[in-house]
């Protein structure tokens, strides 16, 4: 018997092994998706009152109307960052012996480290999909059109494949799920390091550089330039080129620990 | 052709605090269709040389070759002819048996339908048909190891390598699985497996190895090593410690371990007297004595100069399964 499978073959089976894991402990997927809808609610709730149809006219108006659109860029960040659990099922693989196991078998190194990352880039989307749906359901309606949605999708996906390419950089490098969680404290002050709560130039002192320097910050703003004030290309090229370079950037150190945690010693 | 040929195998691992030459000088061959046992305590190096065998780590220094394949440069092609079950490689918790095997069946180039049957033959093999659907987190340490063997079975590989296949199991486990490894033996496929238990050794391999310090020290049948220390082994045991000092003066070229005194002899059985006349007239009063057959116990104590801890573990648990 030989080994005879295609890469991509080998890529699916891993993939559904790990896709069965996720289903197995769904319990795991929650607390990313409730944070980001929390975040969605609360922030809508403490803030849309001030800063949503009552700021019409007023120099607050920077919802121009509808605070749902302006804070729902924030909840997608959020939920982008369900794609750190790339490394965790990964470093789970190095710690229990399975990769090992697969290591020891005739089928390529590569399929083994991209499976979770496949498992990772769905659950971005998923996530990021399912907070835009709640985001619709309670008022959301971008400012281009529907086709906003897609472009928010897009952006959150890039994202978050730059967190997934973190956290398997990070997790391999340590060799411990507690080193791809790692990942989670970038939440922090990825999000509270930008424009979170008000646009940029409402910031003060030392948060309005802190925010010139986080790539959050363009991410937030392409996204919501298609969710509140419409097409500013520039500003959605520096949102893409922000996610495209930390995702170049995570992915490329990814590969790197992934080759030298399947080289040999 | 060799099933494996190990021709001066070193393995040094550096580090920025240290050097650690885990395999010193190891070498050995094992013919096809024979159990090979490395025997060695913990540190040995036994996995490691496993580890450097199944292509899992590099060869520092030496060559080895796998059914006539190179191990160094043909890492892929050996991973094709062997089956491994690693200390270790794990088991996916969080998926069925069933699963577990459909999963490796397919990524050996089973087609799916293959796959159920193969499957379905391998559950029976290891005896875990009943307990298919469960998820392994639910599986005893004895059907965990039954589940890792069949795995490194699925695509009835020439060779299998078995890294220490049966520590921690209860001795029924035990029995199940040397009982499964002879049974392989039988039908043609060639193990190679490390222990640290000496009545594994004794009991499944047909000829061992005995690795010490990353060095082979001895090799041979059991037969053979068991022979080579010569005649018959007699113990001496003391209730007094100046009565063991004074022994051993008097009785020359002895190994001592605790309050015993041993000599190999031959026909021991009848020196015995001889033996006790000398010390009775020296005033050392000796508590009991016998003599016996050597032991691997005793060729490892020969060997390396100290006994492998762990084997009265084994002894002691197959006592208290008896009882």
């Amino acid at each position: 018997m030989e080994s005879n499978r295609s890469f991509l073959v080998q890529l699916q089976i891993l993939t559904k092994r790990m896709v069965l894991r996720v289903v197995r402990r769904p319990l795991a997927e929650l607390p990313n998706l409730i944070i980001s809808a929390f975040f969605l609610f609360v922030y809508d709730g403490a803030l849309g009152g001030v800063f949503g149809g009552a700021a019409s006219g007023t120099p607050f108006d920077f919802a121009k109307g509808n605070f749902i659109n302006f804070i729902l860029p924030v909840s997608i960040v959020s939920a982008s960052l369900s794609g750190a659990a790339s490394g965790i099922y990964l470093v789970e693989d190095i710690e229990s012996g399975v990769f090992k196991r697969y290591q020891s078998m005739p089928i390529s190194r590569w399929a083994i480290i991209l499976a979770p990352m496949n498992v990772g880039a769905f659950r971005v989307l998923l996530q990021s999909g399912l907070i835009l749906f709640i985001g619709i359901i309670i008022g959301a309606d971008p400012a281009v059109g529907s086709i906003g949605f897609l472009i928010v999708l897009s952006i959150a996906f890039i994202w978050g494949m730059g967190f997934a390419g973190y956290s398997v950089a990070a997790g391999v490098k340590s060799g411990s799920s507690q080193g791809a969680q790692a990942a989670t404290f970038l939440f922090f002050p990825a999000i509270f390091l930008a424009p979170t709560f008000v646009p940029r130039e409402a910031l003060k002192g030392w948060l309005e550089t802190a925010a010139a320097y986080n790539p959050t910050t363009y991410v937030i703003e392409a996204m919501r330039a298609v969710m509140v004030d419409g097409w500013e290309l520039d500003v959605l090229f520096r949102g893409y080129l922000s996610a495209g370079l930390f995702a170049a950037l995570t992915l490329t150190l990814a590969v790197i620990s992934a080759r030298k945690a399947t080289e040999k010693a | 052709m060799l099933a494996v040929d190990v021709k001066n195998i070193k393995k040094t691992f550096i580090s920025k605090q240290d050097i650690v030459e885990a395999v010193k000088d190891v070498s050995f061959q094992v013919k096809q269709g024979e159990i090979f046992g490395l025997l060695g305590p913990n540190g040995a190096g036994k996995s490691t040389t496993i580890l450097m065998l199944t292509t899992l780590l590099s060869i520092t220094e030496g060559s080895a070759s796998v059914l006539g394949i190179d191990v160094a440069s043909k890492d892929k092609e050996v991973r094709e002819k062997i089956g491994v079950a690693l200390q270790d490689t794990g088991l996916d918790n969080l998926l069925t048996g069933k699963e577990l095997f459909f999963t490796t069946c397919r990524l050996w180039g089973y087609s799916k339908k293959d796959s159920e049957v193969r499957t379905g033959e391998l559950l029976e093999l290891v005896g875990l048909t009943e307990a298919a659907e469960r998820r392994v987190k639910t599986y005893s340490g004895g059907m965990k190891r039954r589940l890792d063997l069949g795995l490194s079975l699925v695509h009835s590989p020439e060779i299998l390598f078995l890294d220490e296949p049966t520590t921690g199991l209860d001795p029924g486990s035990r029995r199940v699985l040397w009982d499964e490894i002879k049974r392989l033996r039988d039908n043609g496929v060639t193990i190679i497996l490390t222990t640290q238990y000496l009545e594994e050794a004794d009991e499944l391999a047909d000829r061992i190895a005995i690795i010490d310090e990353g060095l082979v020290v001895a090799e041979g049948t059991a037969d053979e090593l068991k022979a080579s220390i010569g005649g018959d082994v007699i113990t001496f045991a003391f209730d007094n410690y100046d009565d063991l000092e004074n022994a051993k003066n008097i009785l020359k070229n002895t190994v001592q371990e605790k309050n015993e005194l041993r000599i190999t002899v031959e026909d021991g059985a009848s020196k015995i007297p001889v033996y006790l006349k000398d010390l009775s007239s020296n005033g050392v009063e000796v508590s009991s004595v016998s003599a016996s057959k050597p032991t691997l116990d005793d060729v490892f104590l020969e060997v390396t100069g100290y006994r492998l801890e762990g084997s009265e573990d084994i002894k002691k648990s197959e006592e208290k399964s008896k009882r």
